[in-house]
């Protein structure tokens, strides 16, 4: 009986010592919150999920709490969290909501971060652009991620079923005509844009005004400059591939550019304009078409101006995070060349650190990352003003009213205009 | 130590405190914050002021807003009130399976707002959608209808998934009224010779009549908050056609980042469902 008393006493210790250094171990172990709208979409849940998991084995001490949030929702979610005092310890944002951020201090200030790591020479090998983009009042809030311009993406079966070769194409008068030969309706048609009121709406119609000479807003951000003769050619041109030419399916006031590329996976359409992310996004949705080899990529048409829009995300720590040294490790890993080029092998997104864009031969030998680094020198960044998430809702409000008819194209875009210049002209 | 004693008149307090803090906590402290946002000056600033009034006022898009939530109210409530009528006085009858057929009438109701919105979104589509597919081919229509995307159409769409979903709210409350009526004055009134239209307009209609109030006042708050069906639905869109008070709250807030106007038009919209629901609890407050 001795004996079984004091052997039960040593297992009891044993498992008070093994509970309590668990629980201690557990207390050491610091956990991230990590945000990103790509953990909804496949197959990037995959890959950003591997790569945390590579980010727990080298940090051992790093524990990482995955969050999904929905593309349209994210900004949402993270101002109602963040505004709280809490809010995921880092997230991924367009670099467009960027201000909005800054704006309301919604971001932390990374300069003692970058100063630890070297400072100008850390920033080095990011596009100048892109850096200029995270940066408010003098202060870097913020690390750049994807760096994309938009192409048009296409299926090559399609066009070689229509005798037309999208490798020729230079004008937008001529982007017309295919897509009229392409149409088909009601079993195809050849393009559609996006029209709900989502981000990725001023991802594509931007060319069109950009390419047509004209532009939003005037140089100093202070007035609308839809009044303009080229804007009104591109806003009209715009809708009138809806109303007029019906190259576009019916419902595309409430598309996003997932329902497009659901189009573009099920051989609805020809095209659409898009970027690096398409054929992996559209290979998903639909893996019979076998998207690598039947999608390929051309530059966008021309007006006046050889001219895309940059898509560019960015990459944000909470100025609530508890642990932001831990916080500054994981955004560092996110950004390495090393991620880098890993979220160009999975994803095909190029990236806005030059030493992976014009250096990885995966990059220069892809056919789609190819043509989108090549028009990344055209590219050009919608503003980056606070009150943009109002203006183009405005826009899109207009475009929605010329593309149903509730207005003409002229009287839409007017009302738009006028609009437009009450919210700048709004005290700030 | 010595014991608190509390008075049996006063034995009330504890019971009622810890649920009267919480609603103070959960509904007081954040009204009062959205009241004080709204006298803000927009933009940042230390004065008070009622310049986000005045904006609003004066906006076009706010008065179409407001008026767009009317028209939605009014022919959501009118719709709910006549089906749930309807549905009630079948299923006050003796009919074979009337529970079976009452849980069906409940159905819709249980549906969250969002989901029921995502599901007739698809429904409607004007490609993909179940919606046309069955009128095509019953031979109703002859070409597909764009239901959400038509200016014309889309509000009244959005109105027939509302009816759908929330008729059987009213249905329940006006069964419950018909359920109350002693059987006893239809029997009497049928040996006077009373025509069944003057049973249902003299005895039922009147006997329904405080039904009415309650099930007018909760569905009319309840619609004029609604949000997640119409922004499942159509996001306010086609251009503003379907923009409600909720969903312009919301935009105001959360995608502009207008703290100060959002919290401004959210006060209108309580001033508005106050005025609203004055009848109902003046009748509460005469009943007891």
């Amino acid at each position: 009986m001795k004996w079984f008393r004091i052997s039960s006493y040593v297992v009891l210790g044993m498992v008070v010592l093994i509970g309590f250094s668990t629980f201690v171990s557990a207390q050491e172990k610091v956990t991230l919150r990590f945000s990103d709208w790509h953990l909804t979409e496949s197959p990037w849940d995959k890959t950003l999920a591997d790569a945390m998991a590579l980010f727990e084995k080298r940090n051992p001490n790093i524990k990482i709490a995955l969050e999904p949030v929905s593309y349209k929702e994210k900004e949402t979610k993270y101002t109602v969290e963040l505004a709280a005092g809490k809010g995921p310890d880092i997230f991924h944002v367009h670099a467009f909501s960027l201000p909005m951020f800054f704006d309301k201090g919604f971001a932390m200030d990374l300069t003692a971060f970058i100063e630890k790591e070297g400072g100008a020479k850390f920033l080095e090998p990011w596009y100048p652009l892109c850096m200029n983009l995270m940066k408010h009042k003098g202060k870097v809030r913020a690390m750049p991620g994807d760096y994309m311009s938009m192409v048009l993406v296409y299926n090559t079966e399609l066009f070689k079923a229509a005798g037309l070769d999208p490798k020729k194409l230079k004008t937008w008068e001529e982007f017309l005509e295919y897509n009229k030969k392409l149409t088909k309706a009601p079993e195809r048609w050849g393009i559609a844009l996006p029209g709900a009121k989502d981000p990725g709406f001023e991802l594509r119609f931007s060319p069109f005004v950009w390419s047509f000479g004209g532009d939003y807003l005037t140089k100093d951000y202070k007035k609308s400059a839809l009044d303009s003769k080229e804007a009104k050619e591109a806003f009209t041109f715009f809708i009138e591939l809806y109303t007029k030419h019906k190259v576009m399916p019916p419902g595309v006031t409430s598309m996003n550019p997932q329902d497009v590329r659901t189009q573009l996976a099920h051989r609805k359409i020809a095209w659409e304009i898009g970027s690096g992310w398409t054929a992996p996004i559209v290979n998903a949705i639909n893996p019979e078409l076998k998207a690598f080899d039947v999608l390929d990529a051309v530059p966008l048409p021309v007006k006046k101006n050889k001219v895309t829009t940059i898509w560019l995300s960015s990459w944000v720590m909470s100025p609530n995070t508890k642990h932001p040294k831990e916080a500054w490790e994981l955004m560092k890993f996110i950004t390495s060349k090393e991620m880098e080029l890993n979220w160009f092998v999975k994803n095909r997104v190029t990236s806005s650190r030059k030493d992976v864009s014009e250096k990885a031969p995966e990059i220069l030998n892809d056919k789609f990352a190819s043509v989108i680094a090549s028009q990344l020198p055209y590219g050009k960044v919608v503003p980056q003003i606070p009150q943009w998430p109002e203006i183009v809702d405005t826009f899109t409000t207009a475009v929605q009213e010329a593309m149903t008819e509730m207005k003409p194209p002229e009287k839409a875009l007017a009302d738009a205009h006028e609009r437009i210049n009450g919210i700048l002209a709004r005290k700030k | 130590m010595k014991l608190i004693k509390i008075k049996d008149q006063h034995m009330w307090i504890p019971f009622v405190f810890p649920g009267t803090l919480l609603l103070v906590l959960v509904l007081g402290f954040p009204a009062i914050q959205s009241i004080l946002y709204s006298i803000y000056p927009e933009g940042g600033g230390s004065s008070y002021t009622f310049s986000n009034y005045s904006v609003l006022f004066k906006d076009s898009i706010f008065r179409q807003v407001f008026g767009n939530t009317a028209l939605f109210v009014t022919l959501s409530v009118a719709s709910h009130i006549l089906l749930g009528l309807g549905v009630a006085l079948i299923l006050n009858k003796e009919i074979f399976a009337k529970p079976l057929f009452r849980l069906i009438a409940l159905l819709p109701w249980v549906v969250p707002d969002v989901v029921a919105g995502i599901i007739w979104k698809w429904m409607y589509d004007p490609i993909y959608g179940a919606l046309n597919d069955l009128l095509i081919k019953v031979g109703l229509i002859s070409t597909h209808i764009p239901w959400l995307y038509n200016p014309r159409l889309a509000l009244l769409s959005v109105v027939f998934v509302n009816l759908w979903r929330g008729f059987p709210f009213v249905m329940l409350i006006l069964l419950a009224g018909l359920q109350s009526i002693p059987r006893v004055l239809y029997e009497a009134a049928a040996i006077d010779g009373a025509s069944r239209w003057q049973l249902f307009s003299r005895i039922t209609l009147p006997s329904l009549k405080k039904m009415f109030v309650v099930a007018l006042a909760l569905d009319i708050v309840w619609e004029v908050r609604r949000f997640g069906l119409i922004q499942a639905m159509t996001q306010g869109g086609p251009g503003t056609i379907t923009e409600v008070l909720s969903t312009y709250i919301y935009k105001q807030y959360f995608q502009f980042f207008r703290f100060e106007y959002a919290s401004a038009v959210s006060v209108i919209m309580t001033i508005a469902l106050l005025m609203i629901s004055l009848p109902y609890i003046w009748m509460i407050s005469q009943e007891e």
